[in-house]
């Protein structure tokens, strides 16, 4: 077998998170690339519709969630927009995982701050479950999440579970004018959110995801709590064809997203060259 | 360490009827079929087909590694599913004769980023499936720059054996690998030691022709290039550069490629690979319509931090033989070797010259 050769696995769930952005709950055709299956949250992989292409995203789902992977993308390009076209019971393409992987190890005994905005919650989700579904080897969790408008809001129902634990801090904002009448969030733009809901960085992980103009302004807020560089992580999104190292599509410098990343610290990004 | 013997001409004419009768491709330069003037690398049936001496052929060997459009898999999807079909990863056995001691090293520095920790089998099966000859090289123009990258037209890097041309129509054969050996051990003789004296004799005359084009690249010079990423001269050197990728496209060691999926409207289609260049718009467009490297200037960079940076802190060589077809072919006129002497230059007046 190639190393271009994806498997191909079943679409065993749609569920649409907002107007354009869907999940699919994926699962193995064979059984014994199944078992073999391994990952860790981070990893991305290339999906596939045969006949329009691969796209490259992260796995959505937790590692420790075992048996289905599962991805989440909004439909922009002829790749996505045939993933939609896609029904319960189809057939897709994957290879991967590709690429490195959120340090759980080493976060292990600390406590956590997620922050995403929009789709960027996708990758974040992948860690969240492994760290709720672990949850006694952490400390405090905490999570701000925050879209465009209240519609924006992806897995809807997770965030709704989040909120009713007592071991997650959950702090969920839309940008000014998203708001709906019954919103009981904050109104605000995620460095806000942030600022609000943030007292410390005492033995805290960050972990952030999401466009590039939010995560520009928040990094500031998270150097105020003094956050060292190297305890913010985040994931970077290039366009990339092979997942491999080979292709040439995804480096910034001498980072290639795809075997470098796509973890990396904010002190990592903040050493590359501006080209991203 | 390589062992030097002797191959008449009478030797490798018969050693080609010999391979060619046992099914085994032979590759050699020949006159271009459309241009007489020019020389590609085709198979032969025979050595007098050959025009060995005569010009460096017009493209590469790249393409009998890597070509320009390969199918990856084969699909079919019905209302049932879909079955993929492998494509075979095994490649016919292929003797390519008279390469050019820079288009054989090529394929030896692309190894690097196709065996990075995931080996392409596609590209290696080919290279293990094929036997390089070469011949000193004896074409060098103004273009040429093979010595300044660590390589010459007289170097054994790539091949697995090099031929000097020598007495009587022979060649003194230089065996740089088994395989080599292996092909052309029942070929051989002893060669005198005048053969061999001459030969190498012809290896240093080669060189020195090629020396003066452009200094040897120091070491220090990939370093150099990462810190001054974003020194202005990135936007003046690419002015003349139109993004049409002709370079990438001729280049030996240029090995980027796009991943597509094409069907003809049945259930049926193929996924491929298609050579890409990183000049283009769309190389790095993300899904968004962000795209990091927005404008020619940034491409070109890429273009060479990549060959003479990122490929080196990698892999820890060149990604660049020096054989000049970019600057050759460029419709815009860039002329590498004119960019990468002035940029050494650059390097070494220092940081001062970047104020001014």
């Amino acid at each position: 077998m190639n190393i271009y050769q994806p498997h191909l696995m079943r679409i065993q769930e749609i569920t649409d998170e907002t107007i354009d952005t869907r999940t699919l709950k994926l699962e193995f055709r064979d059984p014994s690339v199944a078992a073999e299956f391994h990952f860790s949250a981070g990893q991305f992989g290339e999906y596939s519709v045969f006949g329009e292409g691969e796209s490259t995203f992260c796995i959505a789902s937790s590692p420790t969630r075992k048996g289905y992977i599962e991805c989440s993308f909004k439909a922009t390009g002829k790749v996505t927009n045939a993933l939609r076209r896609l029904d319960v019971g189809d057939t897709l393409g994957f290879r991967g995982p590709y690429g490195n992987h959120f340090p759980l190890e080493e976060m292990k005994g600390r406590s956590i701050l997620f922050i995403a905005g929009g789709i960027g919650l996708a990758p974040v989700r992948s860690v969240i479950w492994n760290v709720l579904d672990l949850r006694d080897q952490f400390k405090d969790i905490t999570i701000v999440y925050g879209a465009r408008t209240v519609a924006d809001l992806v897995y809807k129902r997770e965030l709704e579970e989040w909120g009713k634990r007592s071991d997650v801090k959950l702090c969920l904002a839309v940008d000014p004018g998203g708001q709906t009448p019954d919103w009981k969030g904050l109104v605000a733009r995620i460095p806000t959110a942030v600022e609000q809901t943030v007292t410390n960085s005492v033995d805290t992980f960050a972990v952030i995801c999401g466009p590039p103009i939010m995560i520009k302004f928040t990094l500031p807020v998270l150097a105020k709590l003094a956050f060292p560089g190297e305890r913010i992580y985040t994931t970077l999104e290039n366009r990339m064809k092979c997942g491999l190292g080979k292709c040439g599509h995804c480096n910034i410098g001498p980072t290639y997203v795809c075997k470098d990343g796509p973890v990396f610290t904010a002190a990592q990004i903040q050493a590359l060259p501006q080209e991203f | 360490m390589t062992q030097q013997r002797f191959l008449s001409h009478e030797g490798l004419v018969a050693l080609v009827t010999k391979l060619v009768a046992a099914g085994t491709q032979v590759i050699a330069p020949v006159r271009a079929s459309d241009d007489v003037e020019q020389v590609d690398y085709r198979p032969i049936s025979k050595l007098d087909e050959a025009a060995f001496g005569v010009r460096l052929p017009r493209r590469p060997l790249k393409e009998l590694f890597l070509p320009p459009t390969e199918v990856l898999l084969y699909y079919r999807q019905t209302k049932d599913g879909v079955e993929i079909s492998e494509v075979p990863t095994n490649a016919r056995p292929r003797v390519i004769l008279g390469a050019v001691p820079c288009d054989a090293a090529a394929l030896e520095v692309v190894d690097h980023v196709m065996s990075w920790d995931y080996k392409d089998e596609l590209w290696f099966a080919r290279r293990e499936a094929t036997t390089i000859v070469s011949l000193l090289c004896n074409l060098m123009d103004a273009a040429c720059f093979c010595t300044a990258v660590g390589l010459g037209p007289e170097s054994f890097r790539g091949s697995d054996v090099l031929l000097v041309p020598s007495e009587g129509g022979g060649y003194v054969a230089y065996i740089v690998t088994p395989k080599g050996e292996a092909l052309l051990n029942d070929s051989l003789a002893e060669a005198s030691e005048a053969a061999f004296a001459a030969a190498e004799a012809a290896r240093s005359e080669a060189r020195k022709k090629v020396e003066p084009n452009l200094p040897s690249i120091p070491a220090e010079f990939s370093q150099w290039l990462a810190k001054n990423f974003n020194d202005p001269i990135w936007k003046t050197l690419s002015l003349r550069c139109h993004g049409c990728g002709a370079c990438a496209a001729l280049c030996p060691t240029c090995h980027c490629f796009d991943i597509v999926d094409e069907h003809d409207g049945s259930e049926q289609g193929v996924r491929r690979r298609n050579w890409d260049s990183c000049q283009t718009a769309k190389f790095t467009m993300h899904a968004s319509g962000h795209n990091p490297r927005a404008t020619q200037a940034e491409r070109f960079r890429q273009k060479v931090q990549h060959k003479f940076s990122i490929y080196p802190s990698r892999f820890g060589e060149i990604l660049c033989t020096g054989c000049g077809r970019c600057s050759r072919n460029c419709p815009g006129g860039m002329d590498l070797p004119e960019i990468v002497s002035e940029l050494m230059a650059k390097a070494q007046a220092g940081p001062e010259v970047n104020k001014q």
